[in-house]
């Protein structure tokens, strides 16, 4: 780490100085990276010390912070093989176990309502389906008001034009009596 | 007001007005508090601007000491009347439509001013009782009209008051919600939403309140809650929700007759700056052409003749639709005393209205003479129209009579008492209409000869006709 860390502290003056040496300076680079993916690409490499016979690590893969999804273990023993163990269940937890189990009867109770109301005979009965008052199929519950509303307005409208008419009648005649 | 704080009685500042404070709590009171010229000044003006000036709630508002006398109410709203139609002109010259407003125009300050005017632009009439008591608040509405021009009025009525609304052409919308029922608590509270909803200026009722009303009409959220209140202890806390309340003459407000509103006409007609005061308009109703056509067809098959028959209406029945007053409940007559009247009429037809078809029956059993019609009308908009073409009417103490003075028909009224006569048909000579009363306060040992002889009005009207 150390030397990756001065090779870029070196290799930095070098690239804005010269292209010539730059071929030189990228060998601690690739080295540096080298060493990363062998040792530590995987955060989750876990090394057990103590015991030089056998070694083991293991790595995670989550989901989500909370779910792991798969996990790898992999043995070394000395002389022998690798002991590579994939696990691949699911792994909640309890708080996510109850979500899980909460969002079920939820959806369980509003299924019933809701599927239940659709086989419901009263929202295909007469009562529900028939026409609404003006035949629309909508009803339209200030229906009688409205037609009482628009009747009273029509009577204003001839009360009024009967009062014209009286007026300019009455208006005729006085011209009428002027001209005699 | 901290001396008195330390006296056991503190509270009794608040109950009552601060004019009317007890004067000994200010043994030295500075001379500022209550100039005299000015108080006299300001108790002469309001007179003048309210005549009927009633003595405040003090816990509406305390600090509300009545109009201020030196208050100038110069360009900030237009002297008079409201105005019919507030909208502005249209501008075609503006490219975003808008519409052509004053300069300065600001909608914030119009909205005051007309709020120091009163304008009412909507008002709900919520009407207590039936036919009769609708009726009578025809002319409440026409003065509406002319006192606050382009108001839209609506009514909320019982079911039978409802129908009445077939002959007003001043009304918009009549719905039917009875006031003295006991509603259910979904139509109850659909009431306060529709009434909301439409955003009232001014609520009238004529119902007499109690806290339960005023309540009601308290969360309509209009603007001006005015009612009629119970003249006694069932009144309690009814002010404290409503703007301006009249306190009938007795419990039962028909019993007023025919000027059973006059406390609220006078409120509404009232003075105020440049408006005089508005004359209370006469009962009248408007009777549109289809009605009357449909009542012609109906009395033609029941063999009338158009201006050659009379309307007698008041027979005794247990039925809903007999359009009597509240104020009045000894004003039907039973069929052998109608026989008694009709008994020889002649040359006019004799049509009698029944109020439900079994009694058909008994007309035709009863009632001697064969020239007659019988017509099965339950509301007040046919009734209109039938009176409307005949040569007059002979009726007891029901709506029929009204509608006869409002269509300037004769009429022969027929009363239990001549009190009674006087209250329902003011001015009786004017409206050609002949009250005969009983002498002993029951309608019926009314005196038979008596409407026999004032019969004549219809011949006369005939011979004229």
């Amino acid at each position: 780490m150390a030397e990756a860390i001065a090779g870029f502290t070196i290799a930095k003056p070098h690239i804005l100085n010269s292209l010539q040496k730059t071929k030189l300076d990228l060998k601690p680079c690739s080295r540096w990276l080298w060493q990363c993916s062998s040792t530590r690409l995987f955060s989750g490499w876990q090394q057990p010390k103590g015991s030089n016979r056998k070694r083991a690590s293991l790595s995670k893969v989550n989901a989500f912070p909370d779910w792991p999804l798969m996990a790898v273990m992999v043995e070394h023993i000395e002389g022998q093989r690798d002991l590579i163990t994939y696990k691949s269940i699911w792994h909640l937890s309890d708080q996510a176990i109850k979500n899980v189990y909460v969002f079920y009867i939820m959806f369980t109770c509003w299924g019933c309502l809701f599927f239940g109301a659709m086989k419901d005979p009263y929202y295909d009965s007469e009562a529900y389906r028939k026409d609404g008052g003006d035949g629309s199929g909508h009803w339209v519950y200030d229906k009688q008001e409205d037609i009482e509303e628009s009747a009273r307005a029509e009577l204003w409208r001839e009360e009024l034009i009967e009062e014209i008419e009286q007026k300019v009648g009455g208006l005729r005649e006085l011209e009428e009596a002027g001209r005699k | 007001m901290a001396s008195t704080s330390f006296l056991p009685k503190t509270i009794s500042p608040f109950l009552t007005n601060p004019p009317s404070l007890p004067s000994t709590h200010f043994t030295t009171k500075p001379s500022f508090l209550n100039p005299p010229a000015d108080h006299l000044a300001c108790t002469r003006k309001s007179s003048i601007l309210t005549p009927s000036a009633k003595k405040k709630n003090p816990w509406i508002d305390i600090f509300d000491d009545g109009e201020d006398p030196d208050m100038e109410y110069g360009s900030l709203f237009v002297d008079g009347k409201q105005e019919e139609d507030t909208r502005p002109a249209d501008n075609p010259n503006n490219p975003y439509g808008f519409l052509k407003f004053p300069k300065g125009f600001n909608i914030e300050v119009a909205q005051l001013g007309l709020k120091i005017r009163g304008d009412i632009r909507r008002c709900c009439c919520m009407i207590s009782g039936g036919v009769y008591e609708n009726l009578l608040f025809f002319p409440v509405i026409q003065m509406l009209k002319d006192r606050y021009p382009g108001i839209l009025v609506d009514v909320l009525a019982s079911d039978r008051g409802k129908q009445c609304y077939e002959l007003n052409k001043n009304v918009r919308w009549a719905n039917v919600y009875d006031p003295d029922g006991d509603p259910e608590p979904a139509v109850y509270t659909d009431m306060i939403g529709i009434l909301k909803n439409r955003y009232y200026d001014s609520i009238l009722s004529t119902k007499l309140a109690g806290l339960g009303h005023a309540a009601f009409m308290f969360m309509s959220s209009a603007r001006d809650k005015v009612s009629y209140i119970y003249p006694n202890v069932n009144a309690a806390g009814a002010d404290l929700l409503l703007t301006e309340t009249f306190k009938p003459d007795s419990t039962n407000l028909s019993e007023g007759g025919y000027h059973m509103y006059h406390q609220m006409l006078d409120w509404l007609g009232r003075a105020y700056y440049n408006v005089p005061r508005q004359p209370v308009p006469p009962l009248r109703v408007s009777i549109s052409r289809k009605l009357k056509e449909y009542v012609e067809a109906k009395y033609r098959a029941a063999g009338a003749e158009k201006g050659k028959y009379i309307v007698i209406h008041g027979i005794e029945s247990d039925s809903k639709a007999s359009m009597q007053s509240k104020g009045d409940t000894d004003s039907l007559l039973p069929l052998e005393v109608w026989d008694k009247i009709t008994d020889d009429i002649s040359g006019l037809k004799p049509v009698f209205v029944i109020p439900n078809e079994k009694e058909r029956e008994n007309v035709e059993e009863i009632i001697y003479n064969e020239d007659i019609g019988i017509l099965f009308i339950t509301t007040p908009g046919q009734l209109a129209a039938l009176i409307n073409d005949s040569a007059g009417v002979i009726a007891t103490n029901t709506a029929a009579i009204q509608l006869a003075n409002a269509r300037e028909k004769p009429s022969i009224a027929l009363f239990g008492s001549e009190e009674k006569g006087k209250l329902f048909v003011p001015k009786a000579e004017e409206k050609k209409c002949t009250i005969i009363s009983s002498k002993t306060g029951k309608l019926i040992d009314i005196d038979v000869g008596a409407v026999k002889q004032a019969l004549q009005i219809f011949d006369m009207s005939l011979a004229l006709v």
